[in-house]
């Protein structure tokens, strides 16, 4: 019985996800062509509306050259190591919130008020403390991504289901085995949700330093092509990041976050 | 606090396992002090089946939080053999009314909890948790997650979590008010043949007189608060039993006989709802 339920579940997601990837399909196809027309019409100017053949050329010569990937790992390093930092101490402190009902009484209107607020502003002071190097770009991802995975972390753990606390600890379990066997995987979906939106705004932090000031990396890349007015080349350069951000998201997915539930 | 101290006498020559001295608890509420459980006494002989019922909101829960060390600020002593109760002990094995699976574990995962926290070598583990699963009878679904059982196979999950530690005293907080009636006759079943084949001392908490009446040996009757002791009924239907037992006249009387001290309690339960109301 619930497994036939399962499979016609099933059977409607498939069906479902046909007509899902139709309508997803048709709006690509929609916008590639409507931007073909805009350039091939001559309305825009044509340098700030290459058409497709010029965009995909740029792309192969970008793809081509070693300074790209150069690049590219300077980002994904600045960006890696921002979600590393600020990710560890949201957590932390996402915990401590969460598990402290004082702690979190004081603290946690700080994180709220300070959380909606554009890290940017806090660039310059960056670039003073770490220079103008990675070092600054690594500093903004961390600030921004520090906000959704602690608020996260401190919500995952006031939803501890109280009950699977009580049976850890009428089995007598110890401090650590409490926090490796009930509440970290209990937590675990819900951080994993952070962790993802995290990885999100640590690329908008990283990217945005990088196109403010810098040297190296992808944001860096975009803004000398613009500065010297190659589009195709920066047209190029954002399909890029949109793959690049696409597949972080795929890997922060596939560990985690889609754990069975009740 | 370790298990040594109880190794010495054989159970069956010791006339009770666990014993409840003058016990009470007082929660301190927003309309003053309530006392949940008042001066309630009572022991649990090897090998029995005893429950422990009474209205909602009678204090039944906070005695068996209580029973099960997760309470400690209480008046009165639990003992376990020699032993007084102060935080969760060995020998006690909690079963709660809440769903309390882990729903990222598997059931034999699940089963296998309490041998991890004891440092159980993992073949061991394994074996003694599929023993577990097969008695409550669950073979084919070790490597299922919670998610996908029903309500009464997750409960049955959560009864053979805990028998896997093997307690002397297996603490049941009315584990299945969450199900249907047919679900509770059929499961009520399987308790009697596991309590029948592990001569498990059991003591269940339980609203429910019917279910009460089919399991046990002697129901301890409370009042509605204070939750004072009202009446001991010893329950003289032949055993092995089954859910058969239901249909004869002489578990008729004692459901009957039961109501008739409850229905005074309850009726105080329902008028108290109803006027916070």
């Amino acid at each position: 019985m619930a497994s036939a339920d399962g499979m016609k579940g099933r059977a409607r997601a498939a069906g479902a996800g046909i007509g899902v990837m139709q309508v997803r399909i048709v709006l690509l196809v929609s916008l590639l062509a409507a931007w073909e027309i805009m350039a091939r019409s001559g309305l825009l100017y044509r340098d700030v509306v290459p058409p497709l053949e010029t965009i995909g050329w740029a792309l192969v010569v970008l793809l081509s050259s070693q300074a790209f990937y150069w690049n590219l790992g300077v980002t994904i390093a600045e960006v890696l190591a921002a979600l590393a930092i600020g990710g560890s101490v949201g957590f932390m402190t996402g915990v401590l919130l969460g598990g402290s009902r004082f702690f979190g009484r004081a603290l946690e209107p700080y994180i709220y008020y300070l959380g909606p607020t554009p890290k940017i502003i806090f660039f310059p002071i960056m670039i003073m403390w770490f220079g103008v190097g990675p070092g600054s770009k690594i500093a903004m991802g961390a600030v921004s991504c520090f906000f959704p995975i602690a608020l996260s972390a401190a919500a995952s753990m006031r939803q501890i289901d109280t009950v699977l606390i009580r049976v850890g600890r009428s089995f007598r379990a110890n401090g650590w085995q409490m926090a490796m066997k009930i509440y970290l995987p209990a937590m675990r979906p819900s951080v994993m949700n952070g962790i993802r939106l995290g990885l999100g705004i640590a690329i908008i932090g990283t990217l945005l330093a990088e196109t403010k000031l810098s040297n190296r990396g992808i944001g860096y890349l975009i803004m000398q092509a613009y500065s010297i007015f190659d589009m195709p080349r920066m047209y190029a350069l954002l399909i890029t990041l949109f793959a690049f951000a696409i597949g972080a998201n795929a890997i922060v997915g596939r560990f985690g976050g889609h754990t069975t539930g009740k | 606090m370790s298990q040594a101290s109880g190794s010495g006498t054989p159970m069956s020559d010791r006339k009770h396992v666990l014993s409840a001295d003058n016990v009470s608890k007082k929660f301190d509420t927003a309309e003053g002090p309530v006392v949940a459980v008042d001066n309630i006494s009572f022991d649990v002989r090897p090998g029995e089946f005893l429950s422990v019922i009474g209205p909602s909101g009678c204090g039944k829960s906070t005695l068996f939080n209580i029973i099960g060390g997760l309470t400690p600020d209480h008046d009165g002593t639990v003992t376990v053999g020699n032993e007084v109760v102060r935080g969760p002990h060995p020998s006690i094995g909690m079963v709660f009314q809440e769903e309390s699976t882990f729903p990222w574990r598997t059931v034999i995962d699940n089963v296998c909890f309490p041998l991890e926290i004891a440092h159980v070598p993992k073949a061991e583990r394994l074996d003694k948790a599929r023993h577990f699963i097969n008695l409550v009878g669950l073979n084919g679904f070790e490597n299922r997650h919670p998610s996908e059982l029903s309500g009464g196979m997750r409960q049955r999950v959560a009864i053979a979590r805990t028998l896997v530690s093997q307690p002397k005293i297996l603490l049941m907080d009315e584990p299945f008010a969450a199900l249907d009636e047919q679900t509770r006759l059929l499961l009520g079943d399987k308790v009697l043949q596991i309590q029948q084949e592990l001569k498990q001392t059991t003591l269940l908490i339980t609203h429910n007189i019917t279910e009460a009446v089919q399991l046990s040996d002697r129901i301890l009757v409370m009042t509605y608060r204070p939750g004072k002791l009202k009446r001991m009924v010893d329950i003289d239907l032949p055993r092995p039993r089954t859910s058969d037992v239901v249909s004869s006249p002489a578990f008729g009387a004692y459901v009957a006989r039961i109501w008739g001290d409850l229905r005074e309690e309850a009726s105080r339960g329902m008028q108290d709802s109803e006027r916070a109301r």
